[in-house]
């Protein structure tokens, strides 16, 4: 039962006085601990209840994405390199205007040549129609595959098909000038490819994949590998940290000069390293990530346990002969938990931008995967033409990043008891 | 040199062959001992076994590991890595020290904006703690910390070269003036002044802007963070009490008393960020094409030419210890106190 708040009370305790507020704090529940916590705490408390609220939007995310992706992250879903919010245009068959020919089966031949605008979606539009025709002349045996013109403006490729130079040329809506209407040489034989109504949130990328799901499902990576890894390198490290902090001697020796020697060096060198002998594969990667982050645990865990070990509480075990194994479970475990938490929250959001860096640098995970460092790399040669290809992916590693590391710092903020005195 | 000192230096360089040896044995047990053939996973399936047997047996793979384990100590220390496994089939020493200037030349800038805008801004953050600059200044460097330096790169490619088009997009510096540059020490922004070869020069500079400015303000994150606590713990301290007491203005307690005593832990900061800065090469290299050790290092990855990545490694091992022990010595200059 909760007792009653007295705000106007003062309590002596020995020589100490203690502030009301903290009295305070020890009546109330943790809802109303967090709530009050807020007083003096100030933006820290901000810093930590925003990056809480966005980490378990991001775990739903990284748990569920099949509810939040609308399509299949390795499908082919539309034109490739759609800006976001850009509906897939229409193209259109263009014809010299003596041609007898209505339909584009009719110049699909093998001998014909079909221009377009190098680089742009009308040729993807020009395959899929192609592939249609081809699927209905099945039976018959006839394959139609016309040769590709590339034209670097629509001026050129209009001006070929005017001179009976191609056969037809496809453009699409936004391409179409009055040229054709006015020209007398240039006939427009129709549509090839329908308008899409709908473009893609986050546009899609060269393969016609949906950036937007692919970021998604990206989420589910990211924290297999982030969690994944911070968890392994705890489960070692901090085992090794307090056996080697109670033991000492010879063994606390060795296993220190090792443990340093592996913090100074460069973390993302080993990963790589270990990710190039290893092979491709999401395990090999977590291993990586995690041998890296083993020092981290194991010197602050091995430095906790030499000063709590001096305690008295722990000296008292010891003399009523109590179990080595057990005084370090029961009397310095728990007073190490503190400090570990943080790190793991930042370790977390390390282990996520060294395994974005590993598949960025083509490390690791399986080609197809849809993983933000896979498509930051793959985006990088459409630097010029496709900026979202770069700028979404790279956006959901800094903000899940973010998220673990502005909690971890925040917390350490508030728990770290040598700045909080102050 | 006082006793103390020297004796410090002494126990400090034979403390650094342990480490060393260390990292070089992680190396090697990375490279040996790992499951996973290099060699068969270099010359793929359709390769005889005959033929690989061959490859092994002029690498010395197929002898027994303790012996591999001392040719391996005996090449770092000789500093022989042997040849490339691909491309021109070049000493492998000779590859490394074109490529290691290319890598100083861009960390040096970098580390020089990281630590004065890291120290400016980690200063003000301390002094104006819990207030409003305190928080802006520590939300910048986490955001900073969280953004994927390779990210970061590419955006100020699309925005500073594809967008406005003011600097170079990637390489260290273009290709034309390229062709008749002369560098006698690779190191370029030198070889440019030396040869007076001010147009090369120019383009020199306005291709290291992007990558050490993005290097630099990645690596700030940390450096803000660190400073902005140790100053913190810095301003409680007495002195700067007595300063307050005696009128003297804040501004001046903080940059000139406060900063300057901190600038000793931030010394040996610096020393830890280079592991950092190494590891962030790599990922900056590759986002510009930079010819540095980093990405060579990640271009024989791909070509899985094994004796190069080995060597690479261990060579960024020696460069840790080299600088590690460089600070420490530093700072014993410095500081009397550490020289224990």
């Amino acid at each position: 039962m909760k007792r009653e708040l007295t705000p106007e009370t003062e309590v002596e305790t020995g020589t100490t006085q203690v502030e009301q507020w903290q009295l305070d704090l020890d009546r109330v529940g943790f809802v109303r601990r967090m709530l009050l916590a807020r007083k003096w705490y100030g933006g820290d408390w901000w810093f930590v209840v925003i990056s809480a609220i966005l980490l378990l939007g991001i775990i739903i995310l990284g748990v569920f994405p099949q509810f939040f992706a609308p399509h299949d992250p390795r499908a082919e879903v539309g034109p490739s390199l759609l800006a976001p919010g850009q509906p897939p245009a229409g193209y259109y068959l263009i014809l010299p205007d003596e041609s007898t020919a209505s339909e584009l089966r009719e110049v699909a031949r093998s001998e014909n040549d079909i221009g377009y605008i190098v680089g742009s979606p009308a040729s993807q539009a020009l395959r899929e129609a192609i592939d249609v025709i081809n699927e209905d002349a099945a039976e018959t045996g006839e394959r139609y595959q016309p040769r590709p013109r590339r034209y670097n403006t629509v001026e050129e490729g209009l001006a070929a098909v005017a001179a009976g130079e191609i056969d037809a040329f496809i453009a699409s809506e936004g391409e179409l000038t009055d040229q054709v209407e006015t020209d007398p040489q240039l006939r427009n034989a129709g549509i090839i490819r329908e308008a899409g109504a709908q473009g893609f949130f986050l546009g899609t990328n060269q393969l016609g994949q949906d950036v937007f799901s692919r970021i998604i499902w990206g989420t589910r990576i990211a924290l297999i590998v982030g969690l994944s890894s911070a968890i392994v390198a705890f489960v070692i490290g901090v085992p090794l940290g307090l056996i080697s902090g109670f033991v000492s001697g010879r063994f606390d020796r060795g296993l220190t000069l090792l443990m340093d020697s592996m913090y100074s060096f460069p973390g993302l060198i080993l990963a790589i390293a270990i990710a190039a002998v290893l092979g491709a594969g999401i395990g090999n990667i977590i291993i990586a990530i995690a041998v890296l982050y083993i020092p981290t645990y194991f010197r602050i865990v091995r430095g906790q346990t030499l000063s709590v070990k001096e305690e008295l509480y722990v000296e008292a075990a010891r003399s009523l002969g109590t179990r080595p194994l057990t005084i370090i479970w029961r009397y310095i475990f728990p007073n190490v938990i503190p400090s570990v938490v943080i790190i793991f929250s930042v370790n977390v959001a390390d282990a996520i931008l060294t395994g974005t860096g590993l598949s960025f640098l083509g490390l690791g995970l399986p080609p197809d995967t849809p993983d933000w460092g896979i498509d930051l790399s793959r985006g990088q040669d459409y630097l010029r033409r496709a900026w979202w290809l770069i700028t979404f992916p790279g956006l959901m590693v800094t903000l899940v990043t973010l998220s673990f590391s502005m909690l971890g710092e925040s917390l350490s903020e508030i728990l770290n008891p040598r700045l909080a005195e102050l | 040199m006082s006793a103390s000192l020297r004796n410090f230096l002494i126990t400090r360089l034979f403390l650094t062959i342990p480490m060393v040896l260390i990292l070089i044995t992680m190396v090697f047990l990375i490279m040996r001992v790992l499951p996973g053939d290099p060699i068969r996973s270099q010359l793929g399936p359709r390769v005889s076994e005959t033929q690989a047997n061959a490859i092994r047996e002029r690498l010395g793979l197929n002898r027994p590991l303790y012996i591999q384990y001392f040719n391996f100590v005996w090449s770092m220390v000789t500093l022989d890595f042997g040849t490339a496994l691909t491309q021109g089939e070049r000493p492998i020493l000779d590859e490394l020290s074109e490529r290691i200037p290319a890598t100083i030349e861009l960390t040096i800038p970098a580390m020089t904006f990281t630590s004065v805008f890291g120290i400016f801004l980690g200063a003000l953050a301390a002094r104006y703690r819990k207030k409003g600059p305190d928080y802006t200044i520590r939300l910048f460097s986490i955001i900073v910390y969280s953004i994927p330096i390779f990210f970061m790169g590419l955006l100020f490619q699309i925005l500073f070269s594809v967008r406005l088009g003011i600097l170079p997009l990637a390489g260290r510096m273009s290709p034309i003036l390229l062709r008749n540059f002369e560098s006698p020490t690779n190191f370029y922004v030198i070889d440019s002044i030396i040869t007076q070869n001010w147009a090369a020069l120019g383009s020199v500079l306005a291709h290291l802007v992007l990558p050490s400015l993005t290097l630099g303000l990645a690596l700030s994150g940390v450096f803000i963070r660190l400073t902005r606590v140790n100053m913190i713990e810095m301003l409680q301290s007495d002195f700067i009490t007595a300063g307050r007491a005696r009128g003297i203005p804040e501004t001046k307690l903080t940059y000139r008393h406060a900063l300057r005593n901190t600038f000793i832990p931030i010394m040996t900061l610096i020393g830890l960020q280079f592991a950092i800065l190494l590891a962030g090469a790599v990922l900056t290299e590759t986002t510009f094409s930079w010819p540095g050790v980093g990405r060579y290092l990640v271009e024989r990855i791909a070509l899985r030419d094994y004796t190069a990545v080995q060597s690479t490694i261990a060579v960024f091992a020696i460069f840790v210890a080299i600088i590690t022990l460089t600070m420490d010595v530093l700072y014993a200059f410095i500081d009397p106190r550490i020289r224990y």
